[in-house]
């Protein structure tokens, strides 16, 4: 490893005293003079025409200063990619239970509310379709009957709901099934998903003097909210200036627009700064979560285990509008695996059901599930240990990608064996105990990052990014300059940001911010430091190249006592022929870089309720290098949790008549407690990205992928019975154990020959 | 209407003139676990909340081995569950405590709310019918008692007339030779409501072997918490067996009317009643015999869970 100042030692959070002392301040802590509060009216129809609205005695209460209905907003559609699928506000008709149909700005909270319930609505129902499945077959009521006309529709297969389709094809996947010794194929299904973040999404607006919009945001991507804001407003981008404040979590469900656009009409209308803050409620119904998902996967064998094809069909239901849909779902469904022939198909189906939002690498971890779920009982039925028959089928460096591009080095069989190893496998465990494990493949994520620092006449720092802080990555930042600075953390100010001030730059999300943001803070410090270094030499009199940078002074190689303090360069810097110190950097997309996780669990089962109990969790991935391992293992610890639960107890269950949210609340919303979790055990191997910060890979989101299926599998280690179907409840164990559930409970024959006819695959 | 009156009644008597002036417009607090909840839900909307937290008369626990348990309605579940007496001589209660919520909320929560939320699935519930509870009442009309099996009248409605108060519950002495256990069913270990829960308390004659009495009680699944009068009919007087367990669980199950919702459905609740009835009946049998479980175990034994 090499011989770092800074990284690869642990830091205490640059934003530590405020958070912890409770002074940082979150959306919901903005408080403006004469500042009025705003509620949201939901939808209670599924899917209805808006025959009136009328608004009259909700504006008639005291204290109401104004409502809005989706009609005075400008008719644009807008979406989170390509397809523009949804207004901001409902306008004659409402697709989901829950649905924003007006929203009141009123002198306080509790009038604003009273105001909502004076609001009345008349709807003539339009057929709701809720199951996915069912929304794909040919004949099945229509949730966009307009689908075809909505700008960025690209989608040619018929088929009235089918709103997107991704694929990826490689070989003759056909004929590989026809050589192999063995096929297989499975289906699994995995439950809808909230991300659970604890600060509920919340928003204030104000029109300043000058005309322009100021929003203050929870948001893990200012420049996108702005961007969709100036869109469903209809005005100038450079109109709008987004504040991002503190993020009490986002997983994914912050990254686009969300309601920013109703306090900042309200404001517009009432000239009053207003502020939004959901309630748990409609951070479920009326914000973005994860939906069921069901993979089907078909896998081709040779006696000695080696995988020669894969097909898998994933169906999204992404509901009533395209949030996010099945996007990085679809290239995963090889698993961290070299197989020479498949066909990948991703298919998103519009249903009467809450839009579904991001969460931790959309469609991932569904799909890890499902891979190596599949992965072990291939194994078993080989009669392999399950470890050797993954190795066996490895992704390699030089191997070719799904995406087309080459594997780079990488410490997958490392993490492989670190958990081996520490686990003791293969074990015996006595009756009703297992342990079963995942292997995890997921990228660095890249996108546009930029970043400026300016040296201090004292000898400081200030790094300006337009990223928001998620995780502690603020404090990953500000090493990875003072590492290349050579001065300590505590010397570089993080700047507080907004889109006015900082440069653009892509959302904090998607396992991107310390791998490519990261990059470009170390190009902009690089930069910063060979101008200091430039400045020296011009005032040393020795060459550039004669000279280090490190405790806070740039020195004489030769002559070490010889040299200038980064303050005295700076304060010379101002008058200097080339002016002050400042390192910049801009960069667009950086190549593939793979992250990889093996993962396991030992559980005990109880045979006679079925109730799964996690009693051990080990996880080891290959980070490249630590930037900062406290925030590493926070972020691999974190992740597990996620996971835990998503295998475990999340389940966020839809009336299968109307759609609408059963459990809209942590009290039936059951996410894992830090009393309730075993001690998690992590590790990490460390073999260097070619093009990260030092090396470093993304961290953030391959922790929250094993789970379920590492838990899985130990339940089959336990107890005999694999569970295809997410949370893997004591519930279905139970069934299982009672012979009730039977093996091709999830077949889905029916739907996929209707989707392979209709793409020409089949006659 | 989303404003109230709040008030804090001085003594019990001043919480009685208060409940009758307002009617059926006031609510009764204490610790307000459940009422804020419910409020900010808006399934409970009254114009005046009346808070008996300051009445501390309320809140003591006695014991005698001649009197019993005395439980003040102000009784936090922390308290119970911490208290040496109960854990010694009323098991499944402190197991039902300790299986309740968080640390926090048994701080807040008093038994007496517990009891007047007459929520089918309150934690407390099974243990205090399992061991004859009785309530104390007091109101305009002066104080009555009442069976604890007489008191809830369906999910969130009791026998209590306006203007009454539950100021304590009284359980009988234990009986020499005697186990317990409460078994909560719930995928979180807490902050999380019962799916299904029992308790049982048995007594063993002089022998050892055979069954003196038997009281099982059963939670979350029908509309109140109630006792398996059936299950326990089959255990009276009969040498204890596997089998015989195994007979009264099973009719246990068949007196459960438990209804699908989002923590499982009304079958899982029903395999759950027999499955967690034969255990508790199993490890209280133990106890009877002589066996001490410390309260760790009991509590590992309790708390079914996930994770």
């Amino acid at each position: 490893m090499a011989d770092f100042q800074v990284l690869e030692q642990s830091h205490p959070r640059v934003d530590a005293w405020e958070k912890v002392t409770g002074q940082a301040n979150y959306a919901g802590d903005v408080y403006l003079p004469g500042m009025l509060m705003c509620k949201i009216l939901a939808s209670t129809r599924s899917h209805a025409r808006i025959i009136s609205i009328d608004t009259s005695k909700a504006t008639a209460l005291p204290g109401v200063r104004a409502v809005i209905t989706g009609y005075d907003f400008p008719q644009i559609r807008f979406g989170s990619g390509a397809l523009k699928d949804r207004y901001i506000m409902a306008r004659d008709i409402v697709y989901y239970i829950g649905e924003p149909v007006a929203a009141v700005a009123a002198e306080d909270e509790i009038t604003a509310q009273e105001a909502i319930g004076l609001i009345e609505v008349e709807y003539e129902d339009l057929g709701a379709v809720v199951d996915p499945l069912t929304a794909l077959r040919s004949g099945a009521p229509s949730v966009h009957p307009d689908l075809e006309s909505y700008e960025g529709y690209g989608f040619t297969i018929e088929g009235g709901n089918i709103c997107t389709l991704l694929d990826a094809d490689r070989g003759d996947v056909d004929q590989a099934f026809m050589e192999a010794d063995h096929v297989f194929e499975d289906t699994f299904r995995s439950q809808g998903i909230n991300q659970g973040f604890l600060e509920p999404m919340a928003c204030a607006a104000n029109v300043e003097a000058n005309g322009r919009l100021t929003i203050w945001a929870s948001t893990q991507g200012p420049y996108q909210v702005r961007a969709q804001l100036a869109s469903v407003l209809d005005m100038p981008l450079s109109n709008i200036k987004i504040i991002p404040m503190e993020l009490g979590g986002g997983f994914g469900a912050k990254l686009r627009l969300a309601f920013e656009a109703f306090p900042a009409l309200l404001s517009m209308r009432t000239g009053s700064p207003v502020k939004l803050i959901n309630t748990r409620e409609e951070v479920f119904t009326l914000n973005g979560p994860r939906h069921p998902v069901t993979n089907y996967i078909k896998t081709g064998v040779n006696n000695d285990g080696t995988i020669i094809a894969r097909e898998a069909y994933t169906i999204f239901d992404v509901g009533a509008y395209l949030g996010a849909g099945p996007n990085s779902g679809i290239g995963h469904g090889l698993g961290a695996y070299n197989i020479p022939n498949f066909r990948l198909r991703s298919y998103g189906a519009y249903t009467n059901k809450v839009y579904v939002g991001s969460y931790r690498a959309s469609g991932v971890a569904d799909m890890t599930f499902a891979v190596e779920s599949h992965m072990d009982i291939i194994a078993h039925k080989l009669g392999m240990d399950p470890l050797d028959f993954r190795l066996k089928n490895t992704i390699k460096e030089g191997d070719i990608a799904v995406n087309g591009s080459r594997v780079p080095g990488n410490g997958l069989e490392q993490t492989l064996a670190a958990i081996k190893e520490r686990l003791g496998l293969p074990k015996e465990l006595p009756d009703g105990h297992g342990v079963g494990i995942a292997l995890c493949e997921w990228r660095s994520g890249t996108g546009p990052s930029t970043a400026s620092i300016s040296v201090n006449e004292d000898g400081t720092a200030s790094l300006l990014t337009g990223s928001v802080d998620i995780s502690g990555s603020d404090t990953s930042l500000a090493s990875i300059a003072a590492e290349v600075m050579g001065i300590s953390i505590g010397d570089i100010i993080v700047a507080s940001r907004d889109t006015d001030l900082a440069p653009f730059t892509g959302p904090s999300g998607g396992s991107r911010i310390v791998y490519s943001q990261g990059k470009a803070v170390q190009m902009a410090a690089e930069d910063a430091r060979d101008k200091l270094l430039a400045l020296a030499a011009d005032r040393l009199g020795v060459p550039q190249e004669a000279l280090g940078c490190a405790g806070g002074r740039v020195y004489v190689h030769d002559n070490p006592p010889q040299g200038l303090t980064l303050g005295q360069l700076a304060s010379a810097s101002v008058n200097s022929r080339t002016g002050p110190i400042v390192g910049n950097a801009s960069l667009s997309t950086l190549p593939y870089a793979p992250v990889f996780s093996a993962q396991a669990a030992e559980v005990e089962v109880d045979r006679a309720t079925g109730q799964v109990k996690l009693t051990r969790y080990v996880q080891c991935q290959d980070v490249g290098v630590a930037i900062n391992p406290m925030a590493v293992e926070g972020q691999l610890e974190g992740g597990a949790v996620q996971g835990i639960g998503r295998a475990l107890t999340e389940d966020m269950l839809f009336d299968q008549e109307t759609g609408a949210v059963r459990n809209p609340s942590f009290a039936s919303y059951l996410m894992p407690l830090a009393l309730d979790l075993p001690e998690l055990e992590t590790l990490m191997v460390r073999v260097p990205s070619e093009d990260g910060p030092f090396g470093a890979r993304a961290v953030a989101e391959p922790p929250g992928f094993g789970p379920p299926a590492a838990i899985a599998n130990a339940i089959y280690d336990a107890v005999g019975v694999r569970i295809r179907e997410l949370p893997l409840s004591g519930e279905r164990v139970l069934a299982a154990l009672q012979g009730k559930i039977s093996e091709d409970v999830a077949y889905i024959g029916d739907e996929l020959d209707e989707l392979k006819r209709a793409e020409g695959l089949v006659a | 209407m989303l404003r109230f009156d709040y008030l804090e009644a001085r003594n019990l008597r001043q919480a009685i003139s208060l409940l009758q002036r307002h009617g059926e417009d006031a609510r009764l607090v204490a610790g307000s676990t459940d009422f804020l909840v419910r409020w900010r839900q808006g399934f409970w909307r009254p114009s005046c909340v009346v808070n008996i937290k300051g009445i501390s008369s309320l809140r003591r626990i006695t014991y005698s081995a001649r009197n019993g348990l005395n439980l003040g309605a102000l009784a936090t579940v922390q308290a119970i569950e911490l208290d040496p007496r109960i854990r010694r001589y009323y098991e499944a209660l402190a197991t039902g405590a300790t299986s309740f919520a968080g640390v926090q909320v048994r701080n807040l929560a008093t038994v007496g709310g517990n009891v007047c939320n007459a929520s089918p699935a309150g934690d407390t519930l099974p243990a205090l019918l399992a061991f004859d509870a009785q309530c104390n009442i007091a109101g305009p009309e002066g104080a009555r008692t009442l069976p604890l099996t007489e008191f809830f009248r369906g999910p969130g409605r009791t026998a209590l007339s306006t203007g009454e108060v539950l100021t304590g519950l009284k359980l009988p002495p234990p009986q020499p030779r005697t186990g317990s256990l409460y078994i909560k069913h719930s995928p979180r270990g807490a902050m999380d409501i019962a799916t299904v829960g029992v308790a049982s308390v048995l007594t063993l004659e002089d022998d050892g072997r055979t069954c003196k009495d038997a009281r099982i009680a059963l939670g979350a699944v029908g509309p109140v918490p109630f006792r398996a009068s059936a299950a326990e009919a089959v255990l009276k007087g009969k040498e204890v067996t596997a089998d015989l367990l195994a007979e009264a669980a099973n009719e246990a199950r068949n007196q459960a009317t438990p209804i699908d919702d989002v923590r499982g459905s009304a079958d899982y609740r029903k395999e759950m009643v027999e499955a967690l009835t034969n255990r508790t009946l199993q490890y209280a049998f133990r106890m009877a015999r002589g066996e001490r479980l410390s309260f760790e175990e009991q509590r590992r034994l309790a708390v079914q869970t996930a994770f």
